[in-house]
C-alpha cells in the first residue's frame, strides 16, 4: 500500500512537472505532490530534556551581548567553567571542574563536528578555541560532564561544541573593527555569496591586544597577542537528499610572552600556526535513516626557539667554563615542532518507530608529531586510533527516555578501552525533567606525556634535562554519576538547569619529578627532569545550576552558580577549582535600539593554573577572581546598510590574576563598530 | 407453474439485457485530469458517497482527459483537477460543471481565461483551505505565536490583501516578504525568519516546490521558526503542521454537491472551500522544537471551532 501511494504520488508529481509550460501557476499538484524528506532523523537534534547530560547553549545573540572577544572568554559564563585570556603559556584556555595543569586536555572542542585539539605537547584546546571568528558562530553547546561515550577520550570531562553559521545565513558582506585600551585592535571582513543550493563564506579576521600586565614586569618585554585567521566554508546540495560541506581554514597565533631572566620562559615572540580541511557528506536514506561521512585533515606547527644567555650561569659557577671550554655564552632553547592528524568517520542514524533512535558509527584517526626538540628524534611519531561508538535513545514510555551508549577505543600506544554511559530522563510533569545516570571514561596519555624527551643543550654540551617521560604513565579514568533537573515555567519565563555531580578521577596524569632519571654524561645542570605519572584518586563533587529568567520581553537575566569540592589524598596539589563560582548576566533592551549588558563573575580563592611556583608552594598563590563587564550598543543604519556601535568595559573592578599569579587582567574599554549589507 | 417461472426468468433476462441501454445516458460524468492515485481516490470516494445515497454506480461515468468523453444526457459534469476543469470550461457544454480538486487560484484563472463567472451551472470545490482555518490551527497548535510570516511570489501575491486582513482580524501580525519571479528566495526568507514566529507556507510553486523545500525547511528550522504548510507531504518533509483536505474528503464533498444537483438544486453560486479536512503534525520536528503537538486532538479542536463533528 505504501508503495502504491508512492507511485501515485510520483505520477502526480510528474503531472506537476508537466505544468512547466505554465511556470509559477499553482495547481493541485502543489497540494498532492510528494516532497523530499528534509528534516530527516540526524537533522533533528535531541531535545535538551532528552539528552543524556547537562547542556548549556550559548546562542549568537548572547555572544553579541556579552561583549567577549573569543570563545574561551565566553566559557566564563558557563556553570563550572574557568577561563583565561592569557597567551603566556598557550592560547587562552578553559577548564571544567579544575584545570589540573597548564594545558587543558580533558575537555574536547568540536568545531562543526571536527575535534580540534593540539596533538603537539599535551593536547591543549587553546588554539582550537581560536579557530573561527566569533561572528561566524551560530551557537555553542557546552556538554557539561564526561561525554567520552559519544565523543571519545578527549571528552573526558566535557565538550565545547562550536556550531558555525550556515553560509546561506551570512550572504552579503560584513565589516567590523574594535579598538581601545590595552591595544585592543580587532578587525573582520566577511563575504558570503551563492544561493540556497550552493553557498559560500570567506572570513578574514584578527584579534589583537597587548596581552596581560605583569605585576612587576620589565617594560622592555614586548608583550602582545595577535590571532589572525582565514576561514572558508562551502555548503552544497547536489540533490534533495545529499548535503556536502567543505571547510578550510588557517590560523596564526603570535604572542610576545615570557619574563626577563626566566630560564624556562624568557621574553620572546612565539608563533603557532594551524590549518585544517574538512569535508562532510550527509545522505538521507529516508525520513528515518541517514548516513554521514566525514574526512578531515589538520596540521599545526609551533615556532618557539629563543636564545638563552649562559653568562649568569657561568658567572655563578666558574667551573663550567673550565670543564666545557667549547661552551659559548648563548644556548638556544627550542620547543618547536609540527604535528597533524587525519580522520575519517562514518555515522549511521536511524529511527525505529517514534520511540527508538540509534546513532552508531566508526572512526579512524592518525596523529603524527615530529619534533627533534621534544622527543630528541627526527622520526615522525605516529599514533593510530580506531573507534566504534553507538547510542540508543529509547522512549520507554512517553515520559521516560533511556539513553544507553558507549565507545570502544583502540589506540596504537595504549590498551583498548570502553567508555559506557547510561542515563534515564523522566519528564515527571510538563516542562519538568529529572535525569539520573552515570558514565565511565578513559583518557590515554598524550604522546608528550608518554614519550617526552626534552633536553636543553648548547654547542654539543647537555645543559639540562627538562622533561623526560619514563613511559610508565597509564591512561587516567573517570567515573561520573549525576542527577540533573531541568525545569521550565512558561508563564514566568523561567528555565532552570541543575546538575548534582560526583566524579572520581582515577590515576590522573600529572607532572612529577623523574626520580629514577640517569643524567646523560656531562650534564651541566643536574636538576632532575619532570616525568608524567598517575596520581591518586581525586573526587570532584558538587552542584551547579543555571537560572534563566525573562521577566519582560526586553529583559533577560542569567544566573550561574557552581559549588565544587575536590578531595584527594594529596590536597595541597589540588586546589584548582574554586569552591564557589557565581556569575550573573543581565541583558536589557532600551528604547532607541539600545542594548545594555551587565556581567558579573566572582569566585572564591583559586590557584591560577600556571602558578610558576613549585607544587608545594602553589597554595600561596590562591586568590579570588572578580570581574564586572558592561556593554552598551546601538543598532544603526548607514544609508541602506545595517550596523552596530558598541562600547565594552571589561573588568570594572580591581585587576585579577589571570592564568598565573604574576599576570593581571586590568580594566579595559574598547569600542566596536560593525557594518553589514 | 413451470411456464410462469420460465416467463419470469425470460423477463428478467430481457431486463438485464436492456440495462446497458439505460446506462448509456449517465447522470454524472467525472472527468479527471489524468489517471493517478489521488484522482482515483477522489473518484472512488465520490462514487461510494453517491452510491450510499441510492445512485447506481453504473450511472456515474468515470473518464480521464485522454479518453473519449460523452456527456449526453448527463445532469452534471464533475471535473477533477485544473486541466480537466480548464478543458471542460472551454468546451461550452450546457451541462452544469463542478470543478473540484483544484486550488482556488486555478479556478479563478480558468474563469478569467474563458470570460465566465461562477454561477448555478459553473462552480468549484477548492482544494485549498480558507486562511482563517490555517490561522486557527496556528493559534491552537502554537499559542505563543504572534507574528505570522508569509513569503509570497507571483502566484500568491494576489491573495495577500485577503491574508493580511484575516491575519489582523485574528489578532496576529503579518511579516511579509515578496519574491519576484527569477529572484533568489533567501533575502526575503531571511527577513521573514528574522521576525516571524511561524512561517505559513502558501501554495505558490515559484516559492514552494520540491527544489526549494529543502532550503526553506532547513532555514526555518535553524531559525526555530516552524513551518505550517498545506499538505501532508510537507509535514513528512519536515514542516511542523498542516491542515489539508485529502482527495477522498474532496470526493465526498463533491458527491454531496452533486446529489444536490441531481435533486434539482442549482450549484452554489460561489466557489466552496472544503468543509472536511485533516490535520497532521511532524512529531519528531515538534519534539525537537520542544513542542507538544497531538494532531488528532488539534483536528478535533479545529472542528469544534467550526462546529463540525
Amino acid at each position: 500500500m505504501g508503495k502504491m501511494i508512492g507511485i501515485g504520488a510520483a505520477i502526480v508529481a510528474c503531472a506537476n512537472l508537466a505544468l512547466a509550460e505554465h511556470p509559477g501557476i499553482v495547481s493541485e499538484g502543489d497540494f498532492l505532490a510528494d516532497m523530499p524528506i528534509v528534516l530527516s532523523v540526524s537533522r533533528l537534534p535531541q531535545r535538551l530534556d532528552d539528552t543524556p547530560g547537562a547542556v548549556t547553549v550559548i546562542d549568537r545573540e548572547m555572544i553579541r551581548l556579552s561583549g567577549v572577544r573569543d570563545v574561551a572568554e565566553l566559557m566564563r559564563w558557563v556553570p563550572g567553567f574557568q577561563s583565561s585570556t592569557s597567551f603566556e603559556v598557550d592560547a587562552p584556555t578553559v577548564s571544567y571542574h579544575g584545570a589540573f595543569g597548564e594545558f587543558t586536555s580533558r575537555v574536547q572542542v568540536l568545531i562543526d563536528g571536527r575535534s580540534d585539539y593540539s596533538t603537539y605537547l599535551t593536547g591543549s584546546i587553546g588554539a582550537g578555541l581560536q579557530t573561527v571568528a566569533l561572528a561566524d558562530i551560530e551557537r555553542i553547546e557546552v556538554l557539561r560532564g564526561s561525554n567520552s561515550a559519544a565523543y571519545g577520550a578527549r571528552a573526558f570531562l566535557g565538550v565545547i561544541n562550536v556550531v558555525t553559521r550556515h553560509p546561506v545565513d551570512t550572504l552579503g558582506w560584513q565589516l567590523s573593527a574594535a579598538a581601545g585600551q590595552n591595544g585592543v585592535r580587532d578587525g573582520l571582513a566577511r563575504l558570503g555569496w551563492g544561493s540556497d543550493v550552493a553557498s559560500y563564506r570567506l572570513t578574514l579576521d584578527q584579534r589583537g591586544d597587548d596581552g596581560l600586565n605583569e605585576t612587576d614586569g620589565d617594560p622592555q618585554v614586548h608583550r602582545f597577542s595577535k590571532v589572525q585567521r582565514v576561514n572558508f566554508r562551502a555548503d552544497l546540495r547536489p540533490t534533495p537528499s545529499d548535503e556536502i560541506q567543505l571547510r578550510i581554514g588557517q590560523i596564526n597565533i603570535n604572542a610576545g610572552v615570557g619574563r626577563v631572566g626566566d630560564i624556562n620562559r624568557p621574553d620572546r615572540d612565539r608563533s603557532t600556526w594551524a590549518n585544517y580541511g574538512q569535508l562532510d557528506w550527509q545522505h538521507s536514506l529516508g525520513a528515518d535513516e541517514d548516513i554521514a561521512l566525514s574526512l578531515s585533515h589538520s596540521q599545526e606547527a609551533l615556532d618557539d626557539s629563543f636564545p638563552f644567555s649562559l653568562v649568569a650561569l657561568k658567572r655563578q659557577s666558574p667551573v663550567i667554563s673550565r670543564v666545557y671550554p667549547q661552551l659559548g655564552d648563548v644556548a638556544i632553547i627550542d620547543y618547536s615542532g609540527a604535528a597533524g592528524n587525519d580522520t575519517v568517520s562514518l555515522q549511521h542514524t536511524f529511527r525505529h518507530g517514534s520511540d527508538l533512535r540509534v546513532v552508531w558509527g566508526g572512526e579512524l584517526r592518525r596523529e603524527h608529531t615530529k619534533s627533534k626538540a621534544l622527543y630528541a628524534t627526527n622520526d615522525v611519531q605516529i599514533t593510530d586510533f580506531k573507534r566504534l561508538f553507538g547510542n540508543v535513545e529509547w522512549r520507554i514510555k512517553p515520559a521516560w527516555v533511556l539513553n544507553a551508549g558507549g565507545m570502544f577505543e583502540r589506540s596504537s600506544k595504549s590498551d583498548d578501552n570502553f567508555s559506557p554511559r547510561l542515563m534515564l530522563n523522566w519528564h515527571f510533569a510538563d516542562g519538568h525533567t529529572l535525569r539520573a545516570g552515570g558514565t565511565r571514561a578513559h583518557r590515554p596519555p598524550s604522546l608528550f606525556e608518554k614519550q617526552a624527551n626534552l633536553l636543553y643543550s648548547a654547542d654539543g654540551v647537555p645543559l639540562q634535562s627538562a622533561v623526560v617521560s619514563s613511559g610508565k604513565v597509564q591512561p587516567e579514568n573517570v567515573k561520573s554519576r549525576e542527577l540533573g533537573y531541568l525545569g521550565h515555567w512558561p508563564q514566568a519565563n523561567v528555565n532552570l538547569d541543575v546538575r548534582l555531580f560526583n566524579e572520581v578521577v582515577g590515576g590522573m596524569v600529572r607532572r612529577e619529578i623523574n626520580r629514577g632519571y640517569v643524567f646523560p654524561a656531562g650534564t651541566v645542570i643536574r636538576r632532575l627532569p619532570f616525568d608524567y605519572t598517575n596520581g591518586p584518586d581525586i573526587q570532584i563533587r558538587g552542584l551547579e545550576y543555571q537560572l534563566k529568567w525573562r521577566p519582560f520581553t526586553s529583559t533577560q537575566l542569567v544566573i550561574n552558580q557552581a559549588y565544587t569540592r575536590l578531595d584527594s589524598l594529596e590536597p595541597d596539589r589540588l586546589l584548582d577549582a574554586p569552591r564557589l563560582a557565581s556569575s550573573l548576566m543581565l541583558f536589557q533592551k532600551l528604547p532607541s535600539d539600545l542594548d545594555l549588558s551587565f556581567l558579573y563573575y566572582r569566585s572564591t580563592d583559586v590557584i591560577p593554573p600556571a602558578s610558576g611556583r613549585p607544587d608545594h608552594e602553589r597554595g600561596d598563590d590562591r586568590m579570588p577572581v572578580k570581574r564586572t563587564d558592561m556593554r552598551l550598543s546601538k543598532a544603526m543604519r548607514f544609508g541602506s546598510h545595517k550596523g552596530e556601535l558598541a562600547l565594552v568595559l571589561q573588568n570594572l573592578g580591581k585587576p585579577y590574576a589571570d592564568y598565573e599569579s604574576a599576570f593581571r587582567f586590568e580594566r579595559r574599554a574598547f569600542v566596536t563598530l560593525r557594518i553589514e549589507n | 407453474m413451470a411456464l410462469t417461472l420460465l416467463r419470469c426468468l425470460f423477463a428478467s433476462w430481457l431486463l438485464l439485457a436492456a440495462l446497458p441501454e439505460v446506462c448509456a445516458e449517465p447522470q454524472v460524468v467525472l472527468v479527471s485530469s489524468e489517471r493517478g492515485y489521488s484522482y482515483s481516490e477522489a473518484v472512488e470516494a465520490f462514487k461510494r458517497e453517491l452510491e450510499r445515497a441510492g445512485v447506481n454506480r453504473q450511472n456515474i461515468l468515470d473518464r480521464s482527459l485522454d479518453e473519449p468523453i460523452d456527456t449526453t444526457g448527463a445532469s452534471l459534469i464533475v471535473a477533477l483537477g485544473a486541466r480537466a476543469a480548464e478543458q471542460r470550461a472551454a468546451h461550452g457544454s450546457k451541462v452544469p460543471l463542478l470543478c473540484a480538486l483544484l486550488p482556488r487560484a486555478s479556478f479563478e484563472r480558468i474563469l478569467q481565461k474563458n470570460g465566465k463567472r461562477t454561477s448555478s451551472t459553473l462552480s468549484a470545490l477548492y482544494l485549498d483551505q480558507p486562511i482563517g482555518r490555517q490561522l486557527d490551527l496556528i493559534r491552537l497548535g502554537l499559542p505563543k505565536a504572534r507574528f505570522i510570516g508569509l513569503l509570497t511570489g507571483p502566484g500568491s501575491q494576489a491573495e495577500l490583501g485577503d491574508f493580511r486582513s484575516a491575519i489582523a482580524a485574528r489578532g496576529f501580525q503579518a511579516v511579509v516578504a515578496h519574491v519576484e519571479a527569477g529572484e533568489p528566495l533567501f533575502p526575503g526568507l531571511k527577513t521573514v525568519l528574522d521576525d516571524a514566529d511561524v512561517l505559513l507556507a502558501l501554495p505558490d510553486p515559484q516559492i514552494y516546490n520540491s527544489n526549494s523545500i529543502q532550503s526553506l525547511l532547513l532555514a526555518s528550522f535553524r531559525a526555530k521558526v516552524p513551518m505550517v504548510a498545506f499538505s501532508s507531504a510537507y509535514v513528512r518533509a519536515g514542516a511542523l503542521l498542516a491542515v489539508y483536505s485529502t482527495p477522498a474528503q474532496i470526493g465526498r464533498q463533491a458527491a454531496v454537491m452533486a446529489l444536490g444537483v441531481l435533486g434539482g438544486r442549482p450549484l452554489p453560486a460561489s466557489g466552496q472551500y472544503p468543509t472536511d479536512f485533516s490535520v497532521s503534525a511532524n512529531e519528531h520536528v515538534a519534539r525537537s522544537l520542544d513542542l507538544d503537538l497531538d494532531a488528532p486532538a488539534l483536528n478535533d479542536r479545529l472542528r469544534a471551532l467550526e462546529r463540525r463533528p
